[in-house]
């Protein structure tokens, strides 16, 4: 049995939406982030599924990934930076408990 | 000659200028009016000259057309003949001397300031009068005369009396202005005219016509010259103060409706015979009338006033008789000494503080000037020779005698009667007022108020002589008196001035005995032949209770309506004010509600997680993805798969849960 492009796309969707319900009900600051880089990861592993299966010649889907996991990294290291001037502030990291933006 | 304007003008200007002055003001240049009349006495002076030697054709006229009525001009115009000068004389010099008068006689009162101005409006008016030269201007005086009346009658308006002479003389005389009307509009209806000339010689009157219009007249002069039975608010004009009294009631605007008929007489003659012949009974009954009442009063000034209304009649004999020179005459003499007695009158009420001759006496010791003027004037009202008075009442016998027909007959032995009474009333007067002891504190008046008396007395005492030469100005034809009728009037004069003295001088007869013996006779005299009765009871009791009945209709029904409606309207406005807070309120408020709780709900959305943001979007997509998959044909088919997969699952679950 050859493992084909819908397992790994199946794979990607099951990442992503693991991602999703972490990043939409997870308290911590740290836990979105964390599901954030799931749902990246989800659509890198699709980016370079579909390369490698379809366009097998050529290695864009392989070079954007490596490319979005530099930016997700920058990314967390941003994240993560403005999570700890966030906690120097409200001394939390619970996202309930930040609602500022209601004005 | 334009400048005769100017005399009524005079007096015009001065009472428009103190119209606009402060109360004060007014007081102050209480001399306006006196300057005015002095120079309309002046230009009357030159206008008689003017005149000179007289005769029956105007010297001067002008008309003004104030409008086209039906093609023919309504006009308004002056005229200057020997009857205007002779009627101006009489007005300006008795005007005159009546200021001067009042300058003494109204020197405390605090509203003498606007007594002199009215005044000076009711001189204008009466010089307008004489001047007119038709019968729309003559009305139009006429009117402002009656005005002038009513304010100086009522010129004490604090108190009751004088408050309501004015108004019954207001209405008293309107009964009679409204004949007057009555007669101009047939007369325009006739003549299309109101000009003297055109009137009474230029047109070709019927008898019917003629009738009608000069009764119209007749009733005018009637209410102006308080002719039975016309004549009941003279003796209560008599609240007015008495200047006011010698120069308006006495002398001037009663005598209005005598040179009214005198100037109409042409009119008069073309009606049938029994006009005049009328005219001659409403004067002798006039005249009887008022020198009977005139015995039985105490008050002084209505003693005056009843021989005013007697004189009057008098002159209205002549007129029926023709004889309006005599008329005119009469009215000249009648003028100058009643103001002075009426002027004297004044000075001695003011002496003596009463208006009662019971109260008098003695007053020739401390008033010889008031007491020799009055006697003047007393003298010439009795038709003692060589007074005035007596010329001119010998002029009227003479005409009655001379026009020879039963009613002048009749007439004669009525205005002979007249003249003994007349005599008798002054001698009455005289003796109780100047004779017997001084029973009061009293002084002679100011320079001011003796000077104009003394004046008037000098005219009375001379002015009688001039009766030929008056007759002549005129353009009548008259002598010296008949020596037979000139006796028998003197007789009748003498017999009453003789009954007088033995009653109330050497007698001393007592009057209440006199009173009590005929009980019915002085009760008639005392309640005035029960005119005043008559009127109240038939006309002013009718129109109150028909005033009683309106008024209740207007409480009941016309208020009821008002009312009902008012509740109406009231309870439609409740109605509406429920309607307002329950449904327009409710709306409003509901609205109101409605927005916050959605907003109160839609805030939840907003409540700043960004966690919540990110589920709106999430949901957002989702719904995007499903529109987009489920109007493709291949998504409906995989949704369709998709829902058949569901319902085996459930199915299942069911089937195994069974």
């Amino acid at each position: 049995m050859t493992v084909g492009p819908i397992a790994f796309m199946a794979l990607a969707a099951l990442l992503f939406c693991i991602g999703l319900f972490g990043a939409l009900s997870k308290k911590s600051a740290v836990l979105v982030l964390m599901s954030l880089e799931l749902m990246t990861n989800a659509v890198n592993l699709n980016l370079v599924a579909v390369s490698r299966f379809f366009t097998p010649v050529s290695m864009a889907g392989q070079f954007t990934a490596a490319f979005i996991i530099v930016i997700a990294a920058a990314e967390v290291g941003l994240g993560l930076a403005l999570v700890l001037a966030l906690y120097r502030i409200r001394r939390t990291v619970e996202l309930d408990r930040i609602d500022r933006l209601r004005g | 000659m334009a400048w005769v304007a100017l005399i009524p003008l005079f007096p015009a200007l001065a009472f428009a200028a103190m119209l606009v002055m402060s109360r004060d003001m007014r007081t102050r240049l209480r001399w306006l009016p006196l300057a005015a009349m002095s120079g309309s006495l002046a230009l009357s002076v030159a206008a008689l000259l003017a005149v000179w030697p007289g005769g029956e054709e105007p010297v001067y006229r002008a008309s003004f057309a104030l409008a086209h009525l039906g093609g023919a001009p309504l006009a308004i115009g002056l005229r200057v003949d020997a009857v205007s000068v002779v009627m101006l004389m009489v007005v300006t010099v008795v005007g005159v001397c009546v200021q001067v008068y009042s300058l003494g006689y109204m020197h405390r009162d605090p509203r003498r300031g606007w007594y002199f101005a009215v005044l000076s409006l009711f001189s204008a008016a009466m010089l307008l009068l004489v001047l007119a030269g038709d019968f729309l201007l003559l009305y139009m005086s006429w009117e402002v005369m009656g005005l002038c009346s009513y304010l100086l009658i009522g010129f004490w308006h604090e108190q009751d009396g004088p408050r309501r002479a004015s108004i019954k003389a207001f209405l008293t005389t309107r009964v009679g202005d409204v004949g007057f009307a009555i007669g101009l509009a047939a007369m325009w209806t006739y003549a299309h005219s109101f000009d003297f000339a055109v009137v009474l010689h230029d047109t070709h009157w019927t008898a019917a016509a003629a009738a009608v219009v000069s009764l119209g007249l007749l009733a005018g002069a009637m209410g102006k010259s308080a002719q039975v039975p016309l004549h009941v608010w003279l003796p209560d004009a008599m609240a007015g103060p008495t200047p006011a009294s010698a120069l308006i009631h006495a002398a001037t605007m009663v005598a209005a409706g005598v040179y009214l008929v005198a100037r109409a007489m042409p009119l008069f003659h073309a009606a049938p015979p029994w006009v005049l012949i009328f005219v001659t009974w409403v004067g002798a009954s006039t005249a009887m009338v008022g020198a009977l009442l005139a015995m039985v009063q105490y008050d002084i000034k209505k003693v005056l006033a009843y021989s005013t209304i007697s004189q009057l009649g008098y002159m209205f004999i002549a007129l029926g008789a023709g004889g309006e020179g005599a008329a005119l005459f009469h009215l000249v003499t009648h003028a100058f000494f009643k103001s002075l007695l009426f002027l004297g009158a004044g000075v001695i009420i003011h002496a003596t503080r009463t208006q009662d001759i019971r109260e008098m006496g003695g007053l020739r010791k401390v008033m010889p000037w008031t007491t020799t003027t009055f006697l003047f004037g007393a003298l010439a009202l009795s038709g003692v020779f060589p007074f005035s008075g007596f010329w001119s009442k010998d002029d009227i016998l003479m005409t009655l005698y001379a026009r020879g027909e039963w009613w002048s007959w009749g007439a004669l032995v009525v205005a002979l009667l007249v003249a003994a009474l007349t005599a008798f009333y002054m001698t009455r007067v005289c003796i109780r007022v100047f004779a017997g002891r001084v029973c009061s504190l009293a002084r002679e008046g100011h320079a001011e108020m003796v000077v104009p008396m003394a004046v008037l007395a000098a005219i009375t005492a001379v002015i009688g002589f001039t009766s030929p030469a008056f007759a002549a100005f005129l353009g009548e034809v008259r002598g010296w008196p008949d020596l037979g009728m000139a006796v028998t009037g003197s007789l009748a004069a003498t017999a009453g001035i003789g009954a007088g003295v033995w009653i109330y001088g050497f007698a001393g007869v007592d009057t209440q005995a006199l009173r009590r013996r005929f009980p019915r006779v002085s009760t008639v005299l005392d309640n005035g032949f029960y005119f005043d009765l008559t009127y109240n009871r038939g006309l002013v009791e009718a129109f109150m209770y028909v005033a009683g009945v309106l008024a209740r209709f207007d409480a009941r029904v016309v208020d009821g309506v008002v009312n009902g409606a008012a509740r109406a309207w009231s309870r439609a406005s409740d109605a509406l004010w429920d309607f307002d807070g329950r449904g327009i309120d409710g709306a409003v408020n509901g609205l109101g509600s409605l927005v916050i709780r959605a907003g109160a709900r839609a805030r939840e959305l907003q409540a700043g997680r960004v966690q919540g943001y990110q589920r709106l979007a999430y949901v957002g997509l989702l719904a995007l993805v499903l529109f987009s998959v489920l109007t493709s044909p291949i998504g409906m088919l995989a949704a369709a798969g998709c829902a058949l997969a569901v319902l085996l699952v459930v199915g299942a679950i069911i089937v195994r849960g069974a």
